[in-house]
């Protein structure tokens, strides 16, 4: 059936958890587009076909017309489906920048397709251009602060010597720290460090 | 800053009302619960930056001066706040952006909305997911078919671009008393009492041009 393997291509992207990547489902990606060609090889030979009759091809409302229609609107379900799986995973894309950071870790990367890491490269200069012209660092104080200073404990590694706002600490793994908000925020996003609570 | 005694509630209220701080607090409010981007507050973000150097600026001199650690922290509190809304108004809008980039670029109405800056934003924004679409689906299709705007080259309108969605529904309140239209343009002409200080539940489209005009906020 013509469409249904744009539907399920959609199908795969939402069954995945809200917010969170799947693998680019390429193979089921690639047989649309294949199907899309072929609607487009069909409209074009029916298109042919009438010509070939001496019919009119704008006005006459013949079986052909309604064949070649089907095909086209076959077509436009499965662009607009390839460009909703594309897009949704972009809107994800660049929502991590705004959540882990405008440097990805490894982990994430690998569920990116190529193109993908380029379009997030791309659209991270795009935000440091944005900040550096506005002069303002907009990745940090993601939720309303409470307190100038919060508790944490390192969870990840993290190179020594990192210099803070105000001092130099050794954040040795487990180690914990009482630091400024801001300056643990961007440690926080990318899982090394843990706020403590309470 | 202590209010004398002399100084009416009343007086405190509309004045700390006025401050550039709670007009920032009502722009962030009303950008984060409106459904599309609104105008730009230019002029409140450029004194809230003043201001907040200003504040850094004597914070790291009551430092220097040894000053009641607690008084600094304090200050240090109040900055951070002001920090964040500032921060958040301005991510706020960067997230619509992204989300309706297309949109935004559209009408002169659309794009009059952004600031110089944010404008180069949303052009670079486009541009890269133009072209990532173009990379990966586009390029591979038949060649009618290959607008980033359109379905197809028979579309007479641009059909591939989301919208803010303006018929969602919003709560707001008012802050004079005005009469509103309660219906869309032409469908009516049935007008509602609207008091300062109560709530609606509304249609944003309605409610549009009151809250440009400041008579109502988001909440």
């Amino acid at each position: 059936m013509y469409g249904r393997k744009g539907y399920q291509l959609v199908k795969d992207f939402a069954s995945g958890e809200k917010g969170q990547l799947k693998p680019f489902n390429s193979k089921l990606f690639d047989e649309t587009i294949e199907e899309s060609r072929q609607n487009q090889r069909l409209i074009q030979s029916l298109m042919r076909k009438m010509e070939q009759e001496g019919l009119d091809v704008q006005n006459n409302r013949n079986a052909d017309y309604y064949g070649a229609l089907v095909h086209h609107l076959s077509l436009i379900r499965n662009k607009r489906c390839l460009m909703a799986y594309v897009h949704n995973r972009a809107d994800i894309v660049r929502d991590l920048g705004w959540r882990v950071g405008l440097e990805l870790p490894p982990e994430i990367q690998e569920k990116l397709t190529t193109l993908e890491k380029e379009y997030f490269k791309n659209h991270s200069a795009a935000i440091k251009s944005y900040m550096g012209k506005a002069g303002i660092d907009l990745n940090v104080d993601m939720v309303p602060p409470k307190d100038p200073y919060i508790k944490v404990r390192v969870v990840g590694d993290i190179d020594d010597g990192i210099v803070m706002s105000d001092k130099t600490t050794n954040f040795a793994r487990h180690s914990m720290h009482f630091l400024k908000r801001t300056d643990a925020e961007p440690y926080i996003a990318r899982g090394q460090m843990e706020e403590l609570t309470g | 800053m202590a209010s004398s005694s002399d100084m009416g509630s009343a007086d405190f209220e509309s004045l700390s009302s006025t401050s550039d701080v709670e007009l920032l607090k009502r722009a962030w409010r009303n950008e984060k619960a409106a459904p599309e981007i609104l105008p730009y507050e230019g002029d409140l973000v450029e004194r809230a930056k003043g201001q907040i150097e200003l504040v850094e600026e004597n914070i790291e001199a009551y430092v220097e001066n040894g000053i009641d650690p607690l008084v600094v922290s304090l200050y240090q509190m109040d900055l951070d706040r002001t920090q964040f809304l500032l921060r958040s108004y301005l991510r706020v809008r960067l997230l619509k952006i992204e989300k309706f980039m297309f949109h935004s670029l559209k009408s002169e109405e659309a794009e009059s909305r952004l600031s110089e800056q944010e404008k180069v934003f949303a052009r670079r924004c486009a541009d890269d997911l133009a072209k990532h679409f173009e990379e990966s689906v586009l390029r591979k299709l038949p060649e009618n078919y290959q607008s980033v705007l359109k379905q197809s080259l028979i579309s007479e309108v641009d059909d591939m671009v989301p919208e803010p969605h303006l018929d969602t529904f919003v709560a707001c309140r008012s802050n004079s008393h005005f009469t509103l239209n309660l219906y869309e343009e032409g469908e009516s002409t049935q007008t509602e009492e609207m008091y300062r200080g109560d709530l609606y539940f509304i249609r944003y489209k309605i409610v549009k041009g009151a809250i440009e005009s400041g008579k109502m906020d988001l909440i």
